[in-house]
C-alpha cells in the first residue's frame, strides 16, 4: 500500500546521467568533544534521489550544513556541485537549493513578497524572474493567492512554496531536511510528484526523512547513526543485508506485554512493534526451531498466528541500530 | 558585501516589522507615552553635590563659611579653582553641581559687622540637582549669617538687613525647568528603549521562524545580512530621536544650544551600543519573549543608576562605582550639557571616550557572538 503507486518507474536512473553533484570524503565535525560527524563518505549522482536516514541527533542536519557551506568541517573533503565547500562556500550557496522542515519563508511576507524577495537573493533578471515566477504559482498551485499573506496558508500549500523558493535559480542540486513532517498523506503524495518531476529534469535531490515508504522510493540510501554512515546502498541493497533472516509478524492480544517476555530470550534477535503486531527477528532460526507461540504461551501470552514476513526497510534499520548499539 | 541584497534585507524588514503587531506599538506609542510621562518629573534628595569652591578672601571667615557648606552633608568639595573662569570651565565639564564664590574683602566686612555678599552658582542643566543645590545654599547662608552677625545688637547705622546677602545665580537653565532637563535625555533614552528592544526581537525571530537558517544557505554574506539587519532599527531610531527633538523644542519649549554635531556623534555612539545591546540579546535568547523580557529587565537600573531621573550624587559609593559601566549614564551628560549649555567635545571628552569604548566593546563582542553562533 504505497503512498506512490505505480509512480515508482518515473524514478530516472541515475546511471545514465553521469557527473557526481556530491562528493563527500572523510567528512568530520566535531563540537568540543563531541563528534557529530565521524569521518563520513558518500556519493550523490545528477539527477539522482538521495535519502539520508538517521534517527534525531544522528548528524544528519550537521551533515547538510557542512555541505551547504554554513559550517565549517573540522576534518575530509567535499565538493558540491563541483565547488569545494571550505574554499567556495559562496560558490556552493549559488548553486544549491535548500528547504527545510520548517518552511523557512517569511511569514509576515506575501506569497509575491516571498519569491520576489529570493529572486533578488539570486539576482534573477525580470524576464526571468517573470518566466520562474509563473512557473511555481502554477506549479505549487497558488495562482489567484498571490497577495495572500503565507502564514495564513495551509501547510501544503507552503510546503510547495518553499520548494518553489528553493528552487526559483533552478539549481541543479537540491537539499531538502525532512520536507514532509507534519503534512498530511496527500499533500505528501503531491509533494514528491514534484520531487519526481524535479529529479527527471535532471535535478539531484539530497533528501532526509523519517517515513521509510519515502525512503522507499530513493534510488540510493545511507543510513547515518550517531556520526557513523552505518549502511549505503540502493533500497533493495540495504534490505538485502537482512535476507537471510527470519522475520516472523506475530498477532497478539497484549503486544507490549509479550514485547517484554520476549527480552532476553537467546531465540530472538531482534523484537519490536510494528503498527499493532508484534515483529520478531529471529535470525537464521525457523519459525518452527524458535516456536514462539509455546514461549509466550507458558508466559500467559496467547498468540493468534505467526506468518513470515519479508523484511522491509524499517526491519533493516532497527537491525542496524541493534547491531551498533550491541558494539557499542 | 552586496548592496543589492543588503536592499533586499532592508526592504523585507520594513514590511516585515509593518505587519508585526508587537514591533508598531513600541515604535509609535512608546515614545509618545515617553515624551508625556518623562516631560514632567519629580524631584528627589541629593547629598554631595559637588561643589566648586572659590576662595578669594583667605580669612578664618571664609574657612568657616566654606566648612559650614561642608558639614552640611549636602556638599562635597569637588576643586578649589583659582579663577571664575577655571570655575565656569568645571561646571561645563560636569565636575561640579554648584560653586561658591567668596569675595575679597569678605571677612572685613563681616568683622566690621556690616553687610557682606557671597555668590552661588548653580548648573541648571540638572534642574532637580540646581534646584536643591540653590535652596541648600541659601538655607545654609542664612545659618552661617545669623552665626556671625548674631541676633544681638545690630552695628549703629546699619539697616535690620544686616546680615550676608547670599545672591545665587542659576546658570543655563535659569528658570529650573525640569522638562528642559527630561527632554534632552529623553534622546538618548528612548534609543535605549526602542532601538535595543526591536534589536533584541530581529535576529531570535528569524531563527525561531527557521528563516535564519535559510538564508544562509543562500548567497546571502554575513556582513549582508548584518547590515541589512540593524540598518532598519538603526533609521527606526533615528527617526524617533528627530519626532523626540521637534516635539521637545516645539511643544515644550525646549531651548536648544547646542550643536548637531555633538549631540549627533554622541547619539551615534550611543545608538551602535544600544543596537550591539539589542543584538547581543537576540544572540542569546531562545525564543523572542525571553530576549524582550531580558531588554525590559534591564532598562530598569539603567534608568536608576543613569542620572536619567535620579541624581547620581545621590547614590551610596558601591552602587556609584556601578554607573560606570552603564552607557546611558554618559550619553545623558553628553545630551544635557550639550543641549542646555552648547558644552563642546573639549569639556565632554570623558563622556566621549567613555561612551566610545563601551559601543566598541559591545558591538565586537556582539559580532564574534553572532560569528559564534552561526558555527554551531
Amino acid at each position: 500500500m504505497s503512498l506512490f503507486g505505480n509512480r515508482k518507474q518515473a524514478v530516472p536512473q541515475a546511471e545514465t546521467l553521469g557527473d557526481d553533484a556530491i562528493v563527500v570524503s572523510k567528512l568530520r565535525k566535531t563540537f568540543g568533544d563531541f563528534v557529530a560527524v565521524d569521518s563520513i563518505d558518500l556519493t550523490v549522482k545528477r539527477g539522482e534521489i538521495f535519502g539520508f536516514l538517521g534517527p534525531n541527533g544522528s548528524g544528519k542536519t550537521t551533515t547538510i550544513r557542512m555541505l551547504c557551506g554554513v559550517i565549517e568541517p573540522s576534518g575530509g573533503t567535499a565538493t558540491v556541485m563541483g565547488y569545494d565547500i571550505c574554499k567556495d562556500p559562496e560558490k556552493v550557496r549559488c548553486n544549491i537549493g535548500y528547504m527545510s522542515q520548517k518552511f523557512s519563508l517569511f511569514q509576515d511576507l506575501t506569497v509575491d513578497e516571498n519569491l520576489r524577495f529570493y529572486s533578488g537573493l539570486y539576482g534573477l533578471t525580470a524576464e526571468k524572474y517573470a518566466e520562474r515566477r509563473a512557473y511555481i504559482l502554477k506549479m505549487a498551485d497558488l495562482e489567484g493567492r498571490e497577495t495572500e499573506l503565507t502564514k495564513n496558508l495551509s501547510v501544503g500549500w507552503k510546503q510547495r512554496l518553499a520548494l518553489g523558493c528553493a528552487t526559483l535559480h533552478e539549481p541543479k542540486l537540491i537539499f531538502l531536511d525532512e520536507p514532509t513532517s507534519g503534512v498530511d498523506p496527500t499533500a505528501r503524495r503531491q509533494f514528491w510528484e514534484l520531487l519526481y518531476d524535479l529529479a527527471n529534469d535532471g535535478v539531484a535531490l539530497f533528501v532526509t526523512t523519517h517515513y521509510m515508504d519515502e525512503a522507499t522510493h530513493c534510488n540510493r540510501l545511507a543510513f547515518i547513526y550517531r556520526g557513523d554512515i552505518i549502511a549505503a546502498g540502493t533500497p533493495q541493497e540495504v534490505k538485502a543485508g537482512l535476507a537471510k533472516d527470519t522475520i516472523l509478524r506475530l498477532d497478539v492480544d497484549d503486544g507490549e506485554g509479550a514485547l517484554a517476555a520476549l527480552q532476553g530470550n537467546s531465540a530472538v534477535a531482534e523484537a519490536y512493534m510494528q503498527g499493532a503486531s508484534l515483529q520478531v527477528n529471529i535470525g537464521h532460526l525457523s519459525a518452527d526451531e524458535a516456536d514462539l507461540p509455546a514461549v509466550l504461551g507458558s508466559a500467559g501470552f496467547l498468540v493468534h498466528g505467526v506468518e513470515r514476513v519479508e523484511p522491509t526497510l524499517e526491519d533493516a534499520f532497527v537491525h542496524l541500530v541493534t547491531e551498533q548499539g550491541g558494539r557499542a | 558585501m552586496s548592496w543589492r541584497r543588503i536592499r533586499l534585507l532592508i526592504w523585507k524588514e520594513f514590511i516585515e516589522i509593518s505587519r508585526d503587531r508587537a514591533m508598531l506599538p513600541i515604535l509609535i506609542i512608546l515614545p509618545i507615552i515617553q515624551l508625556l510621562l518623562f516631560g514632567y518629573v519629580v524631584g528627589s534628595s541629593v547629598k554631595n553635590i559637588n561643589l566648586e569652591v572659590l576662595d578669594q578672601d583667605h580669612t578664618v571667615q571664609s574657612r568657616l563659611v566654606t566648612e559650614a557648606f561642608t558639614s552640611s552633608g549636602y556638599f562635597r568639595v569637588a576643586a578649589r579653582p583659582t579663577s571664575e573662569k577655571a570655575m565656569e570651565n568645571d561646571i561645563d565639564g560636569n565636575n561640579a553641581g554648584a560653586a561658591l564664590i567668596i569675595p575679597k574683602g569678605f571677612g572685613q566686612l563681616v568683622g566690621q559687622r556690616r553687610p557682606s555678599q557671597l555668590s552661588i552658582i548653580v548648573d541648571g542643566s540638572d534642574s532637580q540637582t540646581g534646584q536643591l543645590a540653590s535652596a541648600y545654599g541659601a538655607q545654609i547662608v542664612q545659618s552661617v549669617s545669623s552665626e556671625f552677625y548674631g541676633a544681638g545688637p545690630i552695628a549703629p547705622g546699619s539697616t535690620p538687613a544686616v546680615g550676608i546677602n547670599a545672591r545665587t545665580r542659576v546658570l543655563f537653565n535659569p528658570t529650573l525647568r525640569a522638562v528642559n532637563t527630561m527632554v534632552p535625555a529623553l534622546l538618548a533614552f528612548i534609543i535605549l528603549m526602542s532601538a535595543t528592544n526591536l534589536m533584541s526581537q530581529a535576529i531570535v525571530k528569524e531563527r525561531e521562524r527557521g528563516t535564519l537558517e535559510q538564508l544562509f544557505v543562500t548567497p546571502i554574506g554575513r556582513t549582508d545580512y548584518l547590515v541589512g539587519k540593524i540598518a532598519p532599527y538603526f533609521l527606526l531610531g533615528t527617526m524617533q530621536v528627530v519626532v523626540v527633538f521637534i516635539v521637545g523644542v516645539l511643544w515644550f519649549q525646549v531651548p536648544f544650544s547646542g550643536s548637531f554635531l555633538v549631540i549627533g556623534v554622541g547619539l551615534l555612539l550611543f545608538m551602535l551600543c544600544s543596537l550591539g545591546v539589542g543584538m547581543l540579546l537576540s544572540l542569546l535568547s531562545r525564543t523572542r519573549q525571553q530576549a524582550q523580557q531580558t531588554s525590559v529587565f534591564l532598562q530598569m537600573p539603567q534608568m536608576m543608576l543613569s542620572g536619567f531621573m535620579f541624581p547620581l550624587a545621590a547614590l551610596p559609593t558601591w552602587l556609584y562605582a556601578l554607573t560606570f559601566v552603564i552607557p546611558l549614564r554618559y550619553i545623558i551628560v553628553i545630551v544635557r550639557s550639550n543641549f542646555l549649555k552648547g558644552s563642546s567635545f573639549n569639556s565632554l571628552w570623558p563622556q566621549f571616550t567613555a561612551l566610545a569604548a563601551l559601543s566598541l566593546v559591545i558591538f565586537v563582542f556582539a559580532l564574534s557572538r553572532f560569528q559564534k553562533r552561526l558555527a554551531d
